[in-house]
Protein backbone atom coordinates (compact mmCIF):
# COMPACT_ATOMS: atom_id res chain seq x y z
CA UNK A 1 0.00 0.00 0.00
CA UNK A 2 2.61 2.53 1.19
CA UNK A 3 4.63 1.39 -2.45
CA UNK A 4 1.67 2.44 -4.58
CA UNK A 5 1.17 6.24 -2.83
CA UNK A 6 4.74 6.72 -3.31
CA UNK A 7 4.64 5.48 -6.71
CA UNK A 8 1.37 7.87 -7.20
CA UNK A 9 3.24 10.45 -5.45
CA UNK A 10 5.99 10.13 -8.21
CA UNK A 11 3.67 9.84 -11.34
CA UNK A 12 3.99 12.97 -14.05
CA UNK A 13 2.22 11.54 -17.01
CA UNK A 14 3.43 12.94 -20.10
CA UNK A 15 0.83 13.70 -23.04
CA UNK A 16 2.01 12.16 -26.09
CA UNK A 17 0.46 11.76 -29.78
CA UNK A 18 -0.29 8.07 -30.80
CA UNK A 19 2.39 8.63 -33.50
CA UNK A 20 5.07 9.28 -31.55
CA UNK A 21 7.20 6.94 -32.27
CA UNK A 22 7.77 7.66 -36.26
CA UNK A 23 9.44 10.71 -34.69
CA UNK A 24 7.89 12.70 -37.48
CA UNK A 25 9.20 16.10 -35.88
CA UNK A 26 13.08 14.85 -36.43
CA UNK A 27 12.20 13.91 -40.07
CA UNK A 28 10.58 17.41 -41.29
CA UNK A 29 11.95 18.74 -44.38
CA UNK A 30 11.02 22.18 -46.36
CA UNK A 31 8.46 21.13 -49.33
CA UNK A 32 9.65 20.58 -53.16
CA UNK A 33 8.28 19.75 -55.91
CA UNK A 34 10.77 16.83 -56.06
CA UNK A 35 8.30 14.98 -53.71
CA UNK A 36 4.45 14.05 -54.62
CA UNK A 37 3.15 13.91 -51.44
CA UNK A 38 3.59 15.88 -48.02
CA UNK A 39 2.26 14.81 -44.89
CA UNK A 40 2.79 15.80 -40.92
CA UNK A 41 0.22 14.95 -37.97
CA UNK A 42 -1.21 18.15 -36.28
CA UNK A 43 -0.44 16.59 -32.91
CA UNK A 44 -2.61 16.93 -29.83
CA UNK A 45 -5.57 19.01 -30.81
CA UNK A 46 -8.51 19.66 -28.90
CA UNK A 47 -11.68 17.39 -30.31
CA UNK A 48 -15.06 17.87 -28.84
CA UNK A 49 -18.32 15.98 -29.83
CA UNK A 50 -21.52 18.36 -29.81
CA UNK A 51 -24.64 16.59 -29.70
CA UNK A 52 -27.88 18.83 -30.55
CA UNK A 53 -31.06 19.40 -32.71
CA UNK A 54 -30.42 21.19 -35.68
CA UNK A 55 -34.00 21.77 -36.18
CA UNK A 56 -34.11 24.23 -32.54
CA UNK A 57 -33.25 27.97 -33.06
CA UNK A 58 -32.19 28.25 -29.18
CA UNK A 59 -29.72 25.01 -29.91
CA UNK A 60 -28.27 26.63 -32.71
CA UNK A 61 -28.04 30.24 -31.38
CA UNK A 62 -26.52 29.26 -28.34
CA UNK A 63 -23.69 27.11 -30.48
CA UNK A 64 -22.64 30.81 -32.25
CA UNK A 65 -22.87 32.72 -28.68
CA UNK A 66 -20.50 30.17 -27.48
CA UNK A 67 -18.09 29.33 -30.25
CA UNK A 68 -18.91 32.65 -32.45
CA UNK A 69 -19.05 30.42 -35.59
CA UNK A 70 -22.20 29.26 -37.39
CA UNK A 71 -23.15 25.62 -36.50
CA UNK A 72 -22.25 23.64 -40.12
CA UNK A 73 -26.14 22.31 -40.45
CA UNK A 74 -25.78 21.25 -44.39
CA UNK A 75 -24.92 17.74 -44.61
CA UNK A 76 -20.82 16.61 -45.01
CA UNK A 77 -20.60 20.68 -44.41
CA UNK A 78 -17.75 22.26 -42.26
CA UNK A 79 -17.29 25.67 -40.67
CA UNK A 80 -13.59 27.16 -40.25
CA UNK A 81 -12.87 30.11 -38.20
CA UNK A 82 -9.32 30.94 -37.01
CA UNK A 83 -9.34 28.59 -33.89
CA UNK A 84 -11.79 26.40 -34.77
CA UNK A 85 -13.43 23.93 -36.83
CA UNK A 86 -16.54 22.32 -37.25
CA UNK A 87 -17.27 18.95 -38.66
CA UNK A 88 -20.71 18.20 -39.10
CA UNK A 89 -20.68 14.32 -38.98
CA UNK A 90 -24.22 13.75 -38.74
CA UNK A 91 -27.74 15.10 -38.52
CA UNK A 92 -27.46 15.51 -34.95
CA UNK A 93 -23.33 15.46 -34.39
CA UNK A 94 -20.58 17.32 -34.92
CA UNK A 95 -16.82 17.37 -33.76
CA UNK A 96 -15.53 20.54 -33.12
CA UNK A 97 -11.61 21.13 -32.90
CA UNK A 98 -9.44 23.75 -31.44
CA UNK A 99 -6.02 24.32 -30.21
CA UNK A 100 -5.66 21.62 -27.26
CA UNK A 101 -5.22 24.64 -24.47
CA UNK A 102 -8.70 26.20 -25.74
CA UNK A 103 -10.53 22.57 -25.34
CA UNK A 104 -11.44 23.37 -21.49
CA UNK A 105 -12.51 26.93 -22.04
CA UNK A 106 -14.68 25.85 -25.34
CA UNK A 107 -16.15 22.92 -23.31
CA UNK A 108 -16.66 25.15 -20.50
CA UNK A 109 -18.83 28.27 -23.11
CA UNK A 110 -20.26 25.60 -24.58
CA UNK A 111 -22.25 24.17 -21.19
CA UNK A 112 -22.78 27.31 -20.43
CA UNK A 113 -24.97 28.85 -23.35
CA UNK A 114 -26.73 25.17 -23.53
CA UNK A 115 -27.84 24.79 -20.17
CA UNK A 116 -31.40 24.01 -20.31
CA UNK A 117 -31.34 23.16 -23.92
CA UNK A 118 -31.46 18.81 -24.60
CA UNK A 119 -27.58 18.83 -26.07
CA UNK A 120 -24.67 17.00 -25.22
CA UNK A 121 -21.11 18.19 -24.98
CA UNK A 122 -17.99 15.73 -24.88
CA UNK A 123 -14.49 16.19 -24.81
CA UNK A 124 -12.62 12.93 -26.88
CA UNK A 125 -9.69 14.55 -27.10
CA UNK A 126 -7.58 11.51 -25.61
CA UNK A 127 -9.47 9.65 -28.59
CA UNK A 128 -8.20 11.51 -32.07
CA UNK A 129 -5.09 12.83 -33.94
CA UNK A 130 -5.38 14.70 -37.30
CA UNK A 131 -3.20 13.89 -40.15
CA UNK A 132 -2.68 17.01 -42.77
CA UNK A 133 -2.12 15.82 -46.32
CA UNK A 134 -1.20 17.57 -49.47
CA UNK A 135 1.39 17.77 -52.50
CA UNK A 136 0.22 17.57 -56.12
CA UNK A 137 -0.24 13.46 -55.60
CA UNK A 138 -1.79 13.73 -52.15
CA UNK A 139 -5.20 12.37 -53.91
CA UNK A 140 -3.94 9.71 -55.69
CA UNK A 141 -1.93 8.38 -52.54
CA UNK A 142 -5.02 8.80 -50.62
CA UNK A 143 -7.22 7.42 -53.18
CA UNK A 144 -5.18 3.81 -53.14
CA UNK A 145 -6.48 3.61 -49.74
CA UNK A 146 -10.20 4.47 -49.48
CA UNK A 147 -13.74 3.90 -51.32
CA UNK A 148 -14.53 7.46 -51.42
CA UNK A 149 -14.48 8.84 -54.86
CA UNK A 150 -11.89 12.15 -53.45
CA UNK A 151 -12.89 14.17 -56.48
CA UNK A 152 -16.18 14.10 -55.21
CA UNK A 153 -14.41 15.31 -51.98
CA UNK A 154 -14.49 19.71 -52.82
CA UNK A 155 -12.87 22.07 -50.43
CA UNK A 156 -14.96 22.35 -47.33
CA UNK A 157 -16.91 19.15 -47.26
CA UNK A 158 -16.30 16.45 -44.66
CA UNK A 159 -17.14 12.88 -45.12
CA UNK A 160 -16.68 9.54 -43.07
CA UNK A 161 -15.36 6.84 -45.06
CA UNK A 162 -13.18 3.36 -44.89
CA UNK A 163 -9.51 3.63 -44.59
CA UNK A 164 -8.34 0.25 -45.36
CA UNK A 165 -9.84 -1.70 -42.90
CA UNK A 166 -10.49 0.79 -40.09
CA UNK A 167 -12.45 3.85 -40.60
CA UNK A 168 -11.61 8.33 -41.20
CA UNK A 169 -13.07 11.26 -40.83
CA UNK A 170 -11.58 13.20 -43.87
CA UNK A 171 -12.30 17.09 -44.51
CA UNK A 172 -10.94 18.98 -47.30
CA UNK A 173 -9.36 22.53 -47.70
CA UNK A 174 -8.16 24.61 -50.46
CA UNK A 175 -5.05 22.62 -50.32
CA UNK A 176 -4.80 19.51 -48.87
CA UNK A 177 -6.93 16.96 -47.05
CA UNK A 178 -7.34 16.42 -43.12
CA UNK A 179 -7.64 13.23 -41.88
CA UNK A 180 -9.09 12.99 -38.49
CA UNK A 181 -8.54 9.45 -37.08
CA UNK A 182 -9.13 7.75 -34.02
CA UNK A 183 -6.48 7.46 -31.72
CA UNK A 184 -5.75 3.71 -31.62
CA UNK A 185 -5.75 2.98 -35.19
CA UNK A 186 -2.86 5.70 -36.13
CA UNK A 187 -0.06 3.56 -36.39
CA UNK A 188 -2.14 1.02 -38.80
CA UNK A 189 -3.25 4.19 -40.64
CA UNK A 190 -0.06 6.01 -40.94
CA UNK A 191 2.08 2.92 -42.02
CA UNK A 192 -0.63 2.17 -44.68
CA UNK A 193 -0.54 5.88 -45.86
CA UNK A 194 3.20 6.08 -46.18
CA UNK A 195 3.04 2.84 -47.97
CA UNK A 196 0.34 4.01 -50.55
CA UNK A 197 2.19 7.62 -50.40
CA UNK A 198 5.77 6.10 -51.17
CA UNK A 199 5.66 5.68 -55.15
CA UNK A 200 4.97 9.00 -55.42
CA UNK A 201 7.16 10.16 -52.67
CA UNK A 202 6.24 10.91 -49.69
CA UNK A 203 7.38 14.13 -47.30
CA UNK A 204 7.42 15.34 -43.74
CA UNK A 205 6.25 18.57 -44.15
CA UNK A 206 8.04 21.12 -41.61
CA UNK A 207 5.25 23.41 -39.79
CA UNK B 1 -21.13 -5.02 -54.26
CA UNK B 2 -23.72 -1.85 -54.91
CA UNK B 3 -24.12 2.04 -53.81
CA UNK B 4 -26.57 3.29 -51.38
CA UNK B 5 -27.66 6.57 -51.29
CA UNK B 6 -27.21 7.57 -47.91
CA UNK B 7 -30.51 9.82 -46.62
CA UNK B 8 -28.49 11.56 -43.51
CA UNK B 9 -25.52 12.52 -45.73
CA UNK B 10 -27.61 13.16 -48.96
CA UNK B 11 -24.84 11.11 -51.11
CA UNK B 12 -24.46 7.97 -52.47
CA UNK B 13 -22.04 5.75 -51.24
CA UNK B 14 -20.66 2.66 -51.33
CA UNK B 15 -21.56 -0.26 -49.86
CA UNK B 16 -18.32 -0.65 -48.12
CA UNK B 17 -18.89 2.08 -45.69
CA UNK B 18 -22.25 0.20 -44.41
CA UNK B 19 -22.89 -2.83 -42.02
CA UNK B 20 -25.85 -4.87 -42.85
CA UNK B 21 -28.85 -4.76 -40.20
CA UNK B 22 -31.01 -6.87 -41.23
CA UNK B 23 -35.10 -6.95 -41.99
CA UNK B 24 -36.85 -3.96 -41.45
CA UNK B 25 -40.02 -3.07 -39.93
CA UNK B 26 -40.12 -6.24 -37.58
CA UNK B 27 -42.52 -5.12 -34.26
CA UNK B 28 -40.84 -6.15 -31.22
CA UNK B 29 -43.41 -7.43 -29.03
CA UNK B 30 -44.77 -5.31 -26.94
CA UNK B 31 -44.38 -7.61 -23.80
CA UNK B 32 -41.41 -9.58 -23.95
CA UNK B 33 -42.32 -11.45 -20.73
CA UNK B 34 -45.11 -12.57 -21.75
CA UNK B 35 -44.33 -14.03 -24.85
CA UNK B 36 -43.70 -17.99 -25.35
CA UNK B 37 -40.33 -19.34 -26.29
CA UNK B 38 -41.78 -20.08 -29.60
CA UNK B 39 -43.17 -16.65 -30.30
CA UNK B 40 -40.23 -15.05 -28.71
CA UNK B 41 -37.60 -17.17 -31.04
CA UNK B 42 -39.88 -16.19 -34.34
CA UNK B 43 -39.51 -12.61 -33.64
CA UNK B 44 -35.74 -13.29 -33.19
CA UNK B 45 -34.81 -16.23 -35.94
CA UNK B 46 -37.34 -16.06 -38.73
CA UNK B 47 -36.76 -13.91 -41.04
CA UNK B 48 -38.66 -13.36 -44.58
CA UNK B 49 -35.54 -13.95 -46.67
CA UNK B 50 -36.99 -13.46 -50.15
CA UNK B 51 -35.70 -13.67 -53.64
CA UNK B 52 -36.26 -10.10 -54.87
CA UNK B 53 -38.18 -7.41 -53.48
CA UNK B 54 -37.07 -6.48 -49.68
CA UNK B 55 -37.22 -3.93 -47.08
CA UNK B 56 -33.79 -3.90 -45.27
CA UNK B 57 -31.85 -1.53 -42.81
CA UNK B 58 -28.27 -0.64 -43.03
CA UNK B 59 -26.30 1.13 -41.07
CA UNK B 60 -24.02 3.96 -42.31
CA UNK B 61 -21.08 2.71 -40.23
CA UNK B 62 -18.32 4.37 -41.68
CA UNK B 63 -20.17 7.54 -41.94
CA UNK B 64 -22.92 9.28 -39.95
CA UNK B 65 -23.40 5.68 -38.24
CA UNK B 66 -27.39 6.13 -38.68
CA UNK B 67 -29.71 3.30 -39.58
CA UNK B 68 -31.33 3.67 -43.15
CA UNK B 69 -33.98 1.52 -44.66
CA UNK B 70 -33.72 0.59 -48.23
CA UNK B 71 -35.56 -1.50 -50.28
CA UNK B 72 -33.65 -3.40 -52.43
CA UNK B 73 -33.79 -6.45 -55.17
CA UNK B 74 -31.77 -9.80 -53.11
CA UNK B 75 -31.77 -11.49 -56.83
CA UNK B 76 -29.81 -8.30 -58.53
CA UNK B 77 -28.66 -6.08 -55.80
CA UNK B 78 -31.21 -2.89 -57.62
CA UNK B 79 -32.18 -0.65 -55.16
CA UNK B 80 -35.78 1.10 -55.50
CA UNK B 81 -34.51 3.53 -52.87
CA UNK B 82 -33.44 4.45 -49.35
CA UNK B 83 -35.11 6.41 -46.77
CA UNK B 84 -34.76 7.35 -42.80
CA UNK B 85 -36.48 4.79 -40.49
CA UNK B 86 -39.57 7.54 -40.48
CA UNK B 87 -39.85 7.96 -44.48
CA UNK B 88 -39.38 4.16 -45.74
CA UNK B 89 -42.13 3.55 -42.95
CA UNK B 90 -44.65 6.19 -44.75
CA UNK B 91 -43.50 4.21 -47.92
CA UNK B 92 -44.06 0.81 -46.81
CA UNK B 93 -46.90 1.07 -45.20
CA UNK B 94 -48.76 2.85 -48.50
CA UNK B 95 -47.19 -0.20 -50.83
CA UNK B 96 -48.90 -2.65 -47.87
CA UNK B 97 -52.06 -0.92 -48.05
CA UNK B 98 -51.80 -1.17 -52.02
CA UNK B 99 -51.36 -4.32 -51.94
CA UNK B 100 -54.00 -5.16 -50.34
CA UNK B 101 -56.91 -3.13 -51.55
CA UNK B 102 -54.93 -4.92 -55.22
CA UNK B 103 -56.18 -8.81 -54.06
CA UNK B 104 -59.63 -7.33 -52.69
ZN1 LIG C 1 -24.71 8.59 -43.78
Amino acid sequence: MSNLELNLSQFSPVMQTPLQHFNLSAKQEKMTDAKGVWAHEMALLGYIHLRGNAQNKDFLTAVKKATGVDLPTAACSISVASAITMLNLSPDEWMLICPREQRAGLQKKLEAALTGIHSQVLDSSGGYTSVWLQGKQATDALQHCTVYNLHALTPNKVVGTTFGKASVIIYRLDNGFCLVLRRSFADYIWRYLARAAAPYGLGIAAL
Amino acid sequence: MFVINCPHCQEAREEEEFHYEGEAFIARPANPEAETDDAWGDYLFMKKNPKGWHWEMWNHATGCRKILVAKRNTANHAIAGSWTLSEARKVYDKEQYDAEQATK
